[in-house]
This record gives C-alpha cells, structure tokens and sequence, in this order.
C-alpha cells in the first residue's frame, strides 16, 4: 500500500508537470492580456499535428524544435486579426471569440487530418521502462518532464533578466501604466501571447508522443490547466505551476484509494482553496477584482 | 482606438464560470448532408460526428450513404428514392433527443438509425418509440437497447455486451488464465460489458482481481496501471473504447506491462488499432465484422465498392453497421409493400438477411423476440503490422454465430410492448 501511493505520487508530479506546461502558457495570455484563452486546446492540437506532419521530413527531434515555433507564428497571426480586437473590451468578448476558435481549431484539425485518430511515434530508446520496479517512469516520461524543468527555467529567467521580460510582469499589474511609460503595449501583449502559444504547441508535441493525436484531445487537457490557474491563484506563475503539480498528486493519490473519483479530486481541490483562500495558494490580494 | 487597456477589471467569478464553460468546448454545432429529391422517402440518421466517436461515426455515414445509393440505383423503395437526412449528436445525449425530434416532427422521416453512444441510443430510441417511427440503432452496445428497455418499434444491428463477452471470454479463460483485471469505462457501456464478462468468469471458476472505472475521456491511465499491475492478474482486460483504448494500450506498451500480463479485451476496431503504434496492437479480441473473409461471395466487391467512396479505406464493422442499418429497412419495406412502422417492425422480427448484405459466413436474423440481429463475432489477435495490406491489423481465429454468443431470448429481460 506505502509502495503504492509512492509510486502514485510520483506519478503525480509526472502528470502534474505536464499540466503546469499548458496552464503557464495559459496564465501568461491570461495576466497581460485579460484573456481567457479557451483556444489554447486548440494550439495544443495544431502543435501536435502539425509535429505528426514534420515527422518523417525532420525526424522526431526536428518535428519537437520546429512545431511549437510554427504553432506560435500561427497564435500570433491569430492575435494579430482577432485577439487583439477584444483588448480593453468587457472580458466576455474574449471568452466568446477564444470558444468560437476553439471549435474552428477542432473541427479544422478534423477536416484536414482526418477525425480518425493518427500514432505519432518517439524514438525507440526513449519509449522503454527505465526500471522493472519502477516501470511507470519511462525515458519519454522523464524527458517529458526535463523538457517542462528548461522551459520553466528559461521562462522564469527571461521574465526576470529580459527587458521584455521584466515590462511583460510590469505590464501584469499595470499596463496602462507601462504603457505611457513609452512602452509598445501592442508588441509586448503579441509577444506574449505567442510565448503563450510556443508552451501550447510544445505541449501538443509531448502529449502527442504519450497519448497519439485525435482532434478532440485538447479539451480534455484544458479543464486540469484552468483549475491549476485557479488553485495556484490567478496572477501567479509560481501559483500555477504549484497548482499543477498539485492537482497531478491529488488525483494520483486518489486514483489509489478511490479511483472513479480521480478527476473529481481536482474540482474538490478547487472548491476548497476558494473556500479557505478565495485568491488561490499564491494569488495576490486584488489581483482581479 | 482609444480603447482602455483594461476595460472593465476580470473578475475571478468570470475566470471561474469560464472554466465551467470549458467543459462544454466538446459539443459543437451540426451539420446536415441533405441530396434532396422529390417525393423522396426520407431516412434520418444521428450519430457523434463531432467528439470522441467522430471517426467511427464517419465510417457508419460512408455505410449508410453506400447502402442508399444501392437501393437508389436499383428503384428505391416502393418505386420512390431515398433520401437520407444526416444529423450530428455530439456524443451529447440532450443533443441527440433535439435532433431525433427534429428530424420526426419537422422532416417527417420514416426510419431512423443511430446512434453510437449507447447512451443517447436508448434516449432517441424513447422518442422513436413514443413517435411510432422504425428504428435501428447501428452501433450502440449497451444490453437494454434489446434487453430491459426494449421497444417494439428499435432493433440493433450491433452486438448486445453480453455476446461480445461470451465470444471471447471461454478462449481467454483457457488460453491467458484465471485471474482478471478489468479497465472500464465508467458509463453504461462499460458497465455492462465488465459485469458480463466477469460473470462468465465466475461461470468458469475465475475471480475478478479488481476494475478500474476510468471517465471517459481518460488521457492518462497510469495510475489504474499502476494499480492493476500490483494486483498481479493473468490477463488485463481493457474495455475503454475509441481514444481512451488508444491511450491506455498504448501506455500499456510503453510500460511494457503486456511482457509480464496477458492484454486483452473484449470489443476492438479496426479504427483504434489503426490510431495506434504497432507495438501497442497486441492481445485476443473480438471483431463485429472484418473486411478480410477469403471464402465469404459479396466481401470483396464491398471492399472495393467502399473503398472507391472512402478515400481508399477499407470498410470497418462500422461501415457495415450503417449499411446494413439502411439496407434492411430498404428490404423488409420492399417485401411488405408498406410504410407503415408496427407492419415493418413485425416484419422484421424472424429477417433473415440476404448474402449480399450479411457479408458474412454464419447466418445473420434479426430475433424476433428481442430485435436483436444474430450476427457473427470475429474473433482472433491484434497484428502489430498489417501482413499484405497496412489496413490489414486483425487475424481472425474464428467466426462465431450470433445466436451462440447470445444469451436465450428468455435472459434478455425485454418484454416488448405493442401498440394496440
């Protein structure tokens, strides 16, 4: 049983890694642009897809590199035509526009690669156990998770040592206020949002190579990233990856002692924090109002 | 643009119905295929063209389309031609009933057929029911469609849970062991097929070593995995369809967890074996219909008939489910002479179908007591490649007649209710 919950929570933290990678780039287009971005299942899927179409050109680790920049020029294409439109309207706007493109992104994927799932393959070394005792933890698992550790590494260091970085957290807690301050709002928030994008489309890539692809797969990955968000608090990368990571543990602890409730944990956790601390873990006092 | 950068302030409450929301991003709009004609008979079908079943209710589409313009092109019925009227569910149940009212009250269609979720297949078979229209569901499993909650009005194609637990369950006994574990989705369908195959377990003397009830929609099944394998069983039956089957088989390989337990399952299509990598095709199966049957006349014209409409697919047993669907409504009403719902479904009880739509070798009826259709179960092992064509994944051990994996009319608990 000892064995067994700590092969869970490992898996956990596994799983909850892969969530924290999709709910940052969620939470970045969230905080500067007051966006909820309900399409970014969607890029997740484009970015998965478009990976599966490089693969037999560029091989695995070409497809890996090149996908999530070409899912990001398509994001910032995106926010340049219509995003951008609903900056500084009542958030609702948003909301509708993300969900619209949220159907066009799955019904597109559907009519061009077909609504019949495909098998995107990982190099064979990779997709072996590393241990019989540990069998769950696989080389794809592990890369899967050093691959969120950089990125979340280089995201935390270009946030804090960039220029761009630094006016994209200034811009956070006041962009009207860095914005006559001289700085361009409208390159800073496209920037942004294609940040954003690049994190969706790298994890379509690695979700890709764990699950296959289907056109749907984006929103069922999308739920445990907005809870993650509101777990961690809205406003807080640190919330959000903690959040993640959290909720992944949860839901593999239960999964061990009550299994059909394993995906309910997750909204449990999610009342409980608003309940005891309505701002989530790291959400900062008046954040969003 | 003189537009505020904050226009009004994103309140938390907004973050948080929109993650309700985000629930709903699966159900999308309709879409409708209509070849109108005058005076024609109109078929309605509805199946979850968007969601998670999408692609095996595109083949039972490419099925029912093939079957229409047979009968078209050979006089229609009763001398009028077919028009079939396509509508999507969504894989949504609510969804689903609007539909079927839709196309009963306002379109005025004689037949219906659908849907793939067994779920929303019982829901429309309600309406079809209080409406009087003739229905056969296609491609939903579930027992009660042809069992408690039977109609006199909807009979099934498809097989029932419990023939496609008995199909399979003797062999697996014999061949992989006695000691069980199962996955299952969590909803009407996996609940019936797990309760059916571990009753035939009992039946032989096994026990049941655990089921893991996972949501649909599961896209990470290690946890269950983890748990199962720690429960030690001699066969790991994976029950989920669709993508979730997809996923679980293939973290199941990528665990290498079927080098140290026997996989397999009950119910398997060619569509989630084709989604997979090969080293996660493995394990004993049963198939509703294969495209690969040397000896039987018929098979190979309709191969190569669906294959000139399907973008050179083969046909899977969803493409023959929407098929023979249409074509045994086309036939008994051609015999009768008549429109008319309770003279066709008392018609079709005893049908027997012709070798050209069974496609099969056993003998393929419609019962007359449950509506049930006694067809073939297929039964045989996952290829990990497909040997002289690449759709060519399944080798088939054996054709087993439906009236042998089906429990006696007496077991099914349908008592059906004419009108009077």
């Amino acid at each position: 049983m000892i064995q067994l919950l700590l092969f869970n929570v490992t898996n956990g933290l596994i799983i909850g890694a892969f969530y924290v990678l999709m709910a940052i780039g969620l939470s970045l287009i969230l905080n500067l642009s007051n966006v909820i971005n309900f399409a970014h299942g969607g890029f997740l899927v484009i970015g998965g897809y478009i990976a599966y179409t490089l693969e037999p050109y560029l091989g695995f680790w070409g497809a890996l590199i090149a996908s999530p920049f070409l899912t990001a020029i398509i994001g910032l294409a995106v926010e340049r035509l219509l995003i951008s439109r609903v900056y500084g309207r009542d958030p609702l706007y948003g909301l509708l526009l993300t969900f619209g493109l949220a159907f066009v992104f799955e019904d597109g994927t559907r009519i061009i690669w077909g609504a019949q799932g495909k098998p995107f393959t990982i190099p064979a070394f990779l997709s072996q156990s590393l241990s019989n005792e540990f069998f769950f933890i696989t080389g794809y698992r592990l890369f899967m998770v050093a691959m969120v550790a950089v990125m979340i590494a280089l995201l935390f260091l270009l946030l804090r040592f960039t220029r761009a970085g630094i006016r994209i957290r200034a811009g956070t807690l006041d962009l009207e206020t860095v914005a006559v301050l001289g700085v361009n709002a409208r390159a800073l928030r496209s920037l942004n949002f294609a940040v954003g994008i690049f994190l969706a489309g790298l994890s379509g890539v690695l979700a890709g190579g764990q699950l296959g692809l289907e056109p749907t797969m984006g929103a069922g990955l999308l739920m445990p990233s907005f809870i993650a968000i509101i777990v961690g608090g809205v406003g807080s990368l640190v919330g959000t990856l903690v959040g993640g990571l959290l909720i992944g543990v949860a839901s593999g602890i239960t999964a061990v002692v009550l299994p059909p409730a394993s995906e309910a944990i997750m909204y449990v956790l999610m009342a409980v924090v608003l309940l005891v601390r309505p701002r989530g873990l790291f959400g900062e006092e008046g954040m969003l109002t | 643009m003189n537009r505020p950068y904050h226009a009004a302030p994103l309140s938390r409450r907004t973050v948080l119905k929109a993650a309700a929301a985000a629930g709903l991003v699966q159900f999308t709009a309709p879409f409708v295929i209509t070849a109108r004609a005058a005076d024609a008979i109109k078929v309605g079908m509805i199946d979850p063209f968007t969601g998670v079943y999408a692609a095996v209710a595109q083949n039972e589409l490419i099925g029912a389309k093939f079957a229409a313009e047979q009968v078209n092109a050979k006089g229609g019925v009763l001398g009028r031609q077919i028009e079939l009227l396509v509508e999507d569910s969504a894989n949504d149940v609510g969804t689903g009933v609007e539909k079927a009212r839709k196309l009963i009250e306002r379109d005025g269609i004689q037949f219906l057929i659908g849907d793939v979720n067994s779920a929303i297949a019982l829901a429309i078979a309600q309406v079809s029911n209080e409406k009087k229209v003739l229905h056969i569901v296609s491609g939903g499993h579930t027992d009660g469609i042809t069992g408690k909650d039977c109609h006199w009005n909807v009979y099934r194609v498809c097989n029932t849970t419990k023939m496609e637990a008995n199909s399979v369950a003797e062999l697996l006994f014999n061949k992989y062991g006695k000691k069980w574990h199962f996955i299952t989705p969590d909803y009407a369908f996996g609940h019936t097929l797990q309760e059916a195959a571990a009753a035939d377990l009992k039946k032989y003397g096994g026990t049941v070593t655990g089921n893991e009830l996972t949501p649909l929609g599961t896209t990470d099944f290690s946890a269950y995995l983890i748990k199962a394998r720690a429960a030690n069983p001699d066969v790991l039956l994976v029950l989920p369809q669709g993508n979730d089957m997809v996923n679980c088989l293939k973290q199941i390989a990528q665990f290498g967890i079927e080098k140290q337990i026997h996989v397999a399952g009950l119910q398997q299509e060619l569509e989630s074996l084709e989604a997979m990598p090969p080293e996660a095709r493995v394990g004993i199966w049963m198939f509703e219909w294969y495209w690969k049957q040397p000896d039987v006349p018929g098979v190979d014209q309709f191969v190569a008939d669906i294959r000139k409409r399907s973008g050179g697919k083969v046909p899977t047993a969803r493409t023959w489910f929407g098929y023979t669907s249409l074509m045994s409504f086309a036939l008994v009403a051609n015999r009768e002479k008549t429109l008319d719902g309770v003279k066709l479904a008392k018609a079709l009880g005893d049908f027997e179908l012709p070798a050209d739509v069974k496609l099969q070798p056993n003998k393929c009826y419609y019962r007359k007591g449950d509506h049930q259709l006694m067809t073939s179960a297929f039964v045989g092992q996952a290829l990990k490649q497909g040997k002289s064509d690449p759709e060519d994944l399944f080798q088939v051990d054996a054709i087993v007649a439906g009236d042998k994996t089906s429990p006696p009319e007496s077991e099914t608990g349908c008592t059906l209710q004419w009108p009077a």
